[in-house]
């Protein structure tokens, strides 16, 4: 449903923020573009949408290349943008209607479509208000909504919770939740909190520096570090402590270091016995075991840990 | 224009109706400043300097030079409200052809500079100025009109398409707006600027536009006449229209192109 070849963005100045990227995802597939403010999510939306102009390589929505054929491109796609993009003088109606009309909908089937979403989406007290006087989860709710008017065939969310309270990013995540599977529509979702990507999505990859560093289930990028991994902070060098560990044995090249913390995967070890192998050393300050998590992959890939970097 | 283009050229209009009837300072500002020309600086010149009645009617017209431009300009102030807390990305995405952006702001920018048009020739004529238009005239009045208005919300649309914040794009209104109509033959023939000011005068589009208007709503063809020096009124009003027309085209096409390549990063 998306194709993505060697999609490049040199901003004006020379900036390369989106470096020769390829990914595909399929009909009905919810796929996360994950990484740090910078890290190229945004601008691959932006050429997806068509609303930034790619240097080179190419992307296809539905079939449609987005630079030969953007506005086929955009009839089958909606997108819901990082920032405020609405009207806001006017209603929510007048805002739902608006994309109604521009994407060709019915009067009719856009009329129950918008009863329909704006009961999904809880803003049936708050439709015929101006949008101005919306917090800031309604609008983004509203956004949803209107995303959704058109029935589109492929949905785009870049950074759907960003900026809002915990309360309203759960509720908002559970009405994006919801969508998953929805008429066979393939959700493309850009964020940086590692618990969306794991919670929505079938399929992550991970951008850093406007590069694909890891693409994978979310299972399968944990498994890349095993079932379970040592966590320790060091008082002293970091890399010689990590250097020590693998000429013990203990760690392999997936053990990785931050700062003053080294991270271990078990590889087949037990916990007792890589801890007991770095007490041996006199390495230990803080030290825990646990199961590895998306946050891990990324800080292996990437040497920076994800919610820090953004 | 195909039917397909005209529904969502319709949908964008109306959304920028909308939006505009709900800052009324953009449908009133740009009024308040040529009806004051109109009910009280023409009559006061008339009073101090006894001058004839047709100088109203002179001044009435030359009020229009000064309304189009400021009505057109502030339109121009939505685009950029659109772009920096509005819903120009969600427009972009949209599947319609983003001339029709432009040109659904340039319908909405037309119909309610027509409707203050309307309303100061009302008032001129409430006030007592007589005009003496045909059908013709009223013709070549509206067709001046038009496309004057058409060239500078094109030249407003360029100018918000250029500039970051409405604070800058205000600051260069007057030199757009109000400085053009000092030379145009607003307020006196440019034959009574210097012999270079004249000629800089005669490259303005404003300086056609006005005389046009007058030559059509007052059937007075001394402004073409201090424009192309010829004999025919018609000749010349043709040359004239020739020019406020590829003035509209001109920037009408180039806003199109401005704003397509700006909204774009």
């Amino acid at each position: 449903m998306i194709e993505v070849e060697k999609l490049r963005k040199v901003y004006a100045g020379g900036v390369e923020a989106v470096r020769e990227i390829d990914f595909e995802v399929a009909a009905g597939e919810v796929f996360a573009l994950l990484g740090p403010n910078g890290a190229g999510k945004s601008t691959t939306v932006g050429m997806l949408t068509t609303t930034v102009r790619p240097t080179s390589g190419t992307a296809r929505l539905a079939g449609f290349d987005v630079m030969k054929e953007p506005l086929a491109a955009r009839r089958v796609s909606s997108v819901v943008f990082q920032e405020a993009v609405v009207d806001r003088s006017l209603t929510g109606r007048q805002n739902l209607e608006l994309h109604a009309r521009l994407w060709g909908v019915a009067p009719a089937s856009a009329r129950q479509r918008i009863e329909e979403l704006v009961e999904m989406v809880g803003l049936r007290d708050l439709v015929e208000r101006p949008v101005g006087t919306y917090s800031g989860g309604e609008r983004r709710r509203l956004e949803i909504a209107r995303a959704l008017v058109s029935t589109p065939s492929i949905l785009f969310l870049d950074e759907p919770t960003v900026g809002l309270d915990p309360r309203i990013r759960a509720e908002l995540l559970d009405v994006i939740f919801e969508l998953r599977g929805r008429d066979g529509m393939t959700i493309l979702i850009t964020t940086h909190y590692l618990d969306e990507a794991e919670r929505l999505c079938d399929r992550v990859a991970i951008m850093h520096s406007g590069a694909i560093a890891a693409l994978d289930t979310p299972e399968r990028l944990r498994a890349e570090l095993g079932r379970e991994l040592v966590e320790l902070r060091v008082d002293g060098d970091a890399p010689t402590a990590l250097a020590s560990l693998r000429s013990r044995g203990i760690a392999r090249e997936n053990a990785f270091t931050v700062g003053s913390t080294v991270t271990v995967p078990l590889n087949g070890h037990t916990s007792s016995e890589a801890i007991a192998a770095i007490q041996e050393l006199g390495l230990a300050g803080a030290l825990s075991a646990r199961q590895p998590t998306l946050d891990d992959v990324y800080l292996r890939l990437t040497g920076g840990r994800l919610v820090e970097a953004a | 224009m195909t039917a397909l283009a005209l529904s969502p050229l319709a949908t964008l209009a109306r959304r920028r109706f909308r939006l505009t009837a709900h800052t009324p300072r953009e449908l009133l500002v740009p009024l308040l400043t040529p009806i004051m020309f109109a009910l009280v600086i023409a009559p006061a010149l008339r009073t101090a300097l006894h001058t004839p009645a047709s100088y109203e009617a002179y001044v009435a017209i030359g009020t229009i030079g000064l309304l189009i431009p400021l009505n057109t300009m502030f339109a121009g102030l939505g685009v950029i409200v659109d772009r920096e807390s509005g819903a120009q990305r969600e427009l972009l995405a949209a599947p319609v052809p983003r001339a029709l952006l432009v040109l659904g702001n340039l319908l909405v920018a037309l119909a309610i500079t027509g409707l203050q048009v309307a309303v100061l020739l009302a008032v001129a004529v409430v006030r007592g100025i007589h005009f003496h238009a045909t059908t013709t005239g009223v013709l070549w009045f509206l067709a001046a009109a038009s496309l004057f208005t058409v060239g500078m919300y094109g030249a407003a649309e360029i100018l918000a398409s250029r500039v970051p914040k409405q604070e800058e794009y205000i600051a260069r209104v007057p030199a757009i707006a109000i400085l053009p109509w000092f030379l145009a033959g607003a307020l006196f023939p440019i034959s009574a600027m210097p012999n270079g000011l004249t000629w800089v005068a005669k490259f303005l589009p404003l300086t056609h536009g006005l005389a046009l208007m007058r030559y059509g709503l007052l059937g007075d063809s001394t402004g073409l006449h201090n424009i192309w020096g010829m004999s025919s009124p018609s000749a010349m009003a043709g040359l004239s229209i020739g020019v406020v027309a590829l003035f509209a085209l001109v920037l009408g096409a180039v806003s199109i192109r401005v704003f397509t390549r700006a909204a774009l990063r």
